[in-house]
């Protein structure tokens, strides 16, 4: 493993959580949000939830892409908690086009599909790491509230 | 069901019903009668094209249902009145519509044929439960309706992601009057004041067919979900979700590409 390899994995991974690492690709992607439509599933979000978090992390996860350094690493790691499902996205990049912009109609639609949604920038050897984490609450079918409508 | 050849002949006695259908007024219950005596007497001409593309792989009913689908269209927007004769319009019709249904419709991997009725199965319930909660079901909720196991469910909807678009109540309902909905939500310059370089975006919005635009409007800028949006449009929440995302798509790539 390279030095920059190396300054790019992250320290620790919670036990639980589920992370995936793709070339910075736009070929990519369609694997990312499988994988985040799949686990919203299995977790038995309802088809609206799956639905808009796969779209949300195809956004987040397609900014990233366009930002990244060729040849690098985009990492994904999702959380799931009772009722809500986190996903931290991190790509190289150097510093042109940072920070992402969040008044674009993309960071409207990440908005507009998570319940919370935020980006920064931080400085590693060699360049710059940056990230967008996004989180979703649904109405989680072990929650009482659920039920009626 | 008829398959034995037939002649552009065999079809002569059926034209005076469209000068007839014509000189109808709009209310008159007798165009119901016409229109479906247009329809059926044509059917082998809809089953005839069906069975043209039939070694594509797509089963021969549903092939049928969709050239009949084209038929439908034709009879209604034959006119009598231009001087040609029904066929030589409504051939090109019902070609196009199959056409449309493999563009639009095929799987793009192969998918056995069970998958793809589960997948059916679960778009019909997932419809049915939305109805009756108001909300988008879990895969649990339809795994009970279904009277499956979640792992079937979950391998259904799976299959789904292979699916390009549309099941055939999406085909039939997509021509649908929705004129009305795109009067409610008016220009989408005013929705998209306030997004940056919206001025970059709008041209893209526009050219969208105007169900993506109206799909898109809805989510981003009238805050309905999926579920909503799908009974408002008349069409399934998966089929929704899916023109989102080729949607989104296509304005990431429209953006990118130099002024």
């Amino acid at each position: 493993m390279t030095a920059a390899n190396k300054s790019f994995v992250d320290s620790s991974v919670d036990v639980g959580d589920i992370e995936l690492r793709v070339p910075a690709e736009a070929r990519y992607l369609p694997i990312i949000r499988s994988l985040a439509a799949t686990i919203a599933m299995r977790e038995d979000f309802d088809l609206d939830f799956v639905a808009d978090l796969k779209l949300a992390v195809d956004e987040a996860c397609s900014m990233l892409a366009a930002a990244a350094w060729p040849g690098t690493d985009l990492r994904c790691r999702f959380r799931v908690a009772d009722d809500a499902i986190a996903m931290q996205a991190t790509a190289l990049s150097t510093v042109e086009g940072l920070p992402l912009d969040t008044n674009s109609f993309g960071w409207r639609v990440l908005t507009t599909l998570t319940d919370s949604a935020s980006t920064r920038v931080e400085q590693v050897p060699g360049g710059y790491r940056v990230l967008i984490e996004l989180s979703k609450r649904g109405p989680h079918p072990a929650d009482p509230r659920m039920g009626g409508a | 069901m008829t398959t034995r050849a037939r002649t552009k002949n065999s079809y002569e006695h059926l034209a005076p019903l469209f000068v007839e259908l014509a000189a109808l007024a709009e209310d008159d219950p007798r165009r119901t009668e016409l229109r479906d005596e247009l329809v059926t007497g044509h059917l082998p001409v809809a089953e005839h094209i069906a069975r043209r593309f039939s070694h594509r792989g797509e089963s021969n009913e549903d092939l049928v249902q969709v050239a009949t689908v084209g038929l439908i269209n034709a009879v209604d927007r034959f006119d009598p009145e231009r001087g040609t004769d029904f066929l030589s319009f409504a051939v090109p019709t019902v070609m196009g519509e199959i056409r449309r249904y493999f563009r639009d419709s095929s799987w793009s991997v192969r998918v056995p044929r069970r998958l793809k009725e589960l997948h059916l199965a679960i778009t019909a319930a997932g419809n049915e439960l939305s109805q009756q909660l108001g909300r988008a079901p879990t895969p649990s909720e339809i795994a009970t309706r279904l009277g499956m196991t979640k792992d079937e469910i979950y391998e259904g909807l799976e299959a789904g992601n292979a699916y390009h678009s549309v099941s055939l109540d999406d085909m039939l309902t997509q021509d649908s009057d929705n004129t009305s909905l795109g009067e409610m939500l008016g220009e989408p310059d005013s929705a998209m004041e306030g997004v940056e370089n919206h001025e970059s975006l709008l041209p893209l919005v526009r050219e969208l067919p105007e169900r993506e635009r109206t799909i898109l409007l809805l989510r981003f800028f009238g805050n309905l979900t999926q579920t909503q949006i799908a009974e408002k449009v008349g069409i399934s929440q998966m089929h929704v979700s899916r023109l989102l995302a080729r949607t989104l798509q296509k304005l990431r790539d429209g953006m990118l590409e130099p002024e």
